[in-house]
C-alpha cells in the first residue's frame, strides 16, 4: 500500500471488521510498516474508549416518568392539551389533535379506561381501587412517578419549599389539572390544582371541620385535598398525620 | 404494546439524549418528548429496528429544540480556547466509573465531554450513537438516514479528533 496524505479509504472498514481475511491480513502487514496508519488506529481506539466513559446509567424514575407521560397521552388522545406557554411537553403535537366531537367521545372512553389502568398500576399489589376517580388517580400516579421515598430529615422551621422542574398540565377524566412539584426538606410533594373539585375516593375520609376536605392513603402515598373555588390536592409520601401540616407550608396554586 | 416495544431501549435513548440535548435543555425532558413523539407516530411505524427509530426521533427533537433556542454548537478548535471552554457537566457516576476502571484509569470524563462538544456535529452524533449509546454502525446509519460507510468514516474521524483534543488538553489516558 502506498503512502497517503489522508486516512486510507479502507482504514474505517478495517477498524469495523468489514474486510475479508485476505484484505485484513494485508492491512495487518501494512500497519507494521506505516506509522501514519498505525497512529490513526491508535487514536481511533483511544477516542472510542474515551467516549465510552460518558455512558451513564438511566436516572431512577425516568422510566416511570416516561411511562406515565405516555399513559396520560394515551388516556387523553384529544383531551390532554399540551401547555406550551409553560414549556410543558405533555400531550401530542398540535397537528394530531382530534377535534371532532365523536372522536372526543371515543377519547373520553379511552380516558376512563386508562384512568382505571392508571389507578391499578399505581396501587401496590394487594390494594383495590375500583372507585378511584380518574383525576385523583392521575395525580397519585404522577406523584408516584416523580418522587422517591421521603428522606428522614426534617426541615428547619424557616426552610422554604423549592419548586422542582416545570409545572405540568394534564386532563384526566375531563378535568384539567396543573401539577407542580415542591421539595420541602427531605420530601417531594406534588400539588395539583384544578378549577373543579377532586372527587373523594370511596375509601377516603372527610377531614373534620373542613366540609370539602378529604384525605386518603394509597400505599405509601398520602393524599390531602381541599376543595373550594379552586381545588388543591397534595400528594406526598408522608404519614397521614403530617399531610395537613405539610400542605399548610406549600404554595397551593 | 408501545411501552413494551420501546421502554427496553430507554438506556440508549438516555445516552443519546444526554449528549445531544441543547444547552439549557434537560435531557430527561428530551427523553420524555422523544417517547411522546414516538407514541404519536407508533401507529404508522412499520416495525424494524426500534432502537434506531427512537434514536432518529431523539435526534430530530433535539435538533428542532436547538433551532428553537437559536443556539449553535461551538466549533472552537485549539488548546487555548479549549481551556477557556465551560465543560459540559458529566457527573462521572458509578456506571461511568466502572467503565473507566476497565478502559482508561484516570481519564477525566468532564474533559472528554468538553472535547466531544468540539467535534463537528456529524462526527459528534456518530460517536455518541456508536460509542456512548452502543449502536451498531448499521443502526446509526438507519437513524441518520445515511450510508453505513459514511457513519464509519465519520465515527473514525470523530474518534481520532477526540483523541487529539484530549492529548492537546493534556488528559492522561492511562494506556500507552
Amino acid at each position: 500500500m502506498d503512502s497517503h496524505d489522508r486516512d486510507h479509504p479502507l482504514l474505517a472498514a478495517f477498524l469495523a471488521g468489514d474486510l475479508d481475511p485476505v484484505q485484513a491480513r494485508q492491512w495487518d502487514e501494512h500497519l507494521l510498516a506505516c506509522e501514519r496508519c498505525w497512529q490513526a488506529v491508535r487514536e481511533d481506539r483511544e477516542g472510542r474508549q474515551a467516549a465510552q466513559l460518558l455512558r451513564q446509567p438511566v436516572p431512577p424514575g425516568l422510566g416511570d416518568r416516561v411511562a406515565f407521560a405516555v399513559e396520560v397521552a394515551a388516556a387523553g388522545r384529544g383531551l390532554v392539551q399540551p401547555d406550551h406557554r409553560r414549556g410543558i411537553g405533555f400531550g401530542r403535537p398540535g397537528r394530531h389533535r382530534r377535534r371532532a366531537s365523536w372522536r372526543l367521545a371515543v377519547a373520553g372512553m379511552l380516558a376512563a379506561t386508562a384512568a382505571v389502568a392508571l389507578a391499578v398500576t399505581f396501587l401496590p399489589s394487594g390494594h383495590q381501587a375500583p372507585s378511584l376517580p380518574a383525576a385523583v388517580a392521575a395525580v397519585a400516579r404522577y406523584a408516584q412517578a416523580i418522587s422517591g421515598p421521603a428522606v428522614p430529615r426534617r426541615p428547619g422551621p424557616e426552610a422554604p419549599p423549592v419548586e422542582v422542574g416545570h409545572p405540568v398540565a394534564v386532563t384526566a377524566g375531563g378535568q384539567r389539572i396543573v401539577l407542580r412539584t415542591w421539595r420541602l426538606g427531605g420530601t417531594e410533594a406534588v400539588v395539583a390544582v384544578s378549577g373543579r373539585p377532586f372527587p373523594m375516593p370511596a375509601h377516603a375520609r372527610g377531614v373534620s371541620g373542613r366540609g370539602m376536605a378529604w384525605s386518603a392513603r394509597l400505599g405509601s402515598l398520602g393524599l390531602y385535598c381541599l376543595n373550594g373555588r379552586t381545588s388543591e390536592l397534595v400528594a406526598a409520601p408522608v404519614p397521614a398525620a403530617e399531610l395537613a401540616a405539610l400542605a399548610a407550608r406549600l404554595p397551593l396554586y | 404494546m408501545f411501552l413494551d416495544a420501546t421502554l427496553p431501549h430507554l438506556d440508549v435513548v438516555w445516552q443519546v439524549a444526554r449528549r445531544t440535548a441543547a444547552e439549557g435543555q434537560d435531557p430527561e425532558d428530551l427523553v420524555q418528548e422523544t417517547y411522546l413523539r414516538a407514541y404519536a407516530g407508533f401507529e404508522s411505524y412499520r416495525g424494524g429496528n426500534t432502537r434506531a427509530w427512537l434514536a432518529a426521533i431523539c435526534l430530530n427533537v433535539a435538533r428542532s429544540q436547538a433551532r428553537r433556542r437559536r443556539r449553535r454548537p461551538r466549533e472552537v478548535p485549539g488548546l487555548a480556547l479549549l481551556e477557556a471552554l465551560p465543560w459540559d457537566r458529566a457527573d462521572g457516576g458509578d456506571g461511568a466509573a466502572d467503565v473507566a476502571n476497565v478502559v482508561m484509569a484516570g481519564l477525566d470524563a468532564e474533559a472528554v465531554s468538553g472535547c466531544l462538544g468540539l467535534l463537528p456535529e456529524p462526527q459528534r452524533v456518530c460517536v455518541v450513537l456508536m460509542d456512548v449509546a452502543g449502536y451498531s454502525a448499521r443502526e446509526a446509519a438507519h437513524a441518520l438516514g445515511c450510508p453505513r460507510g459514511t457513519v464509519l468514516a465519520r465515527v473514525h474521524r470523530g474518534r481520532r479528533r477526540l483523541a487529539q483534543l484530549l492529548a492537546e488538553a493534556g488528559v492522561s489516558h492511562g494506556q500507552p
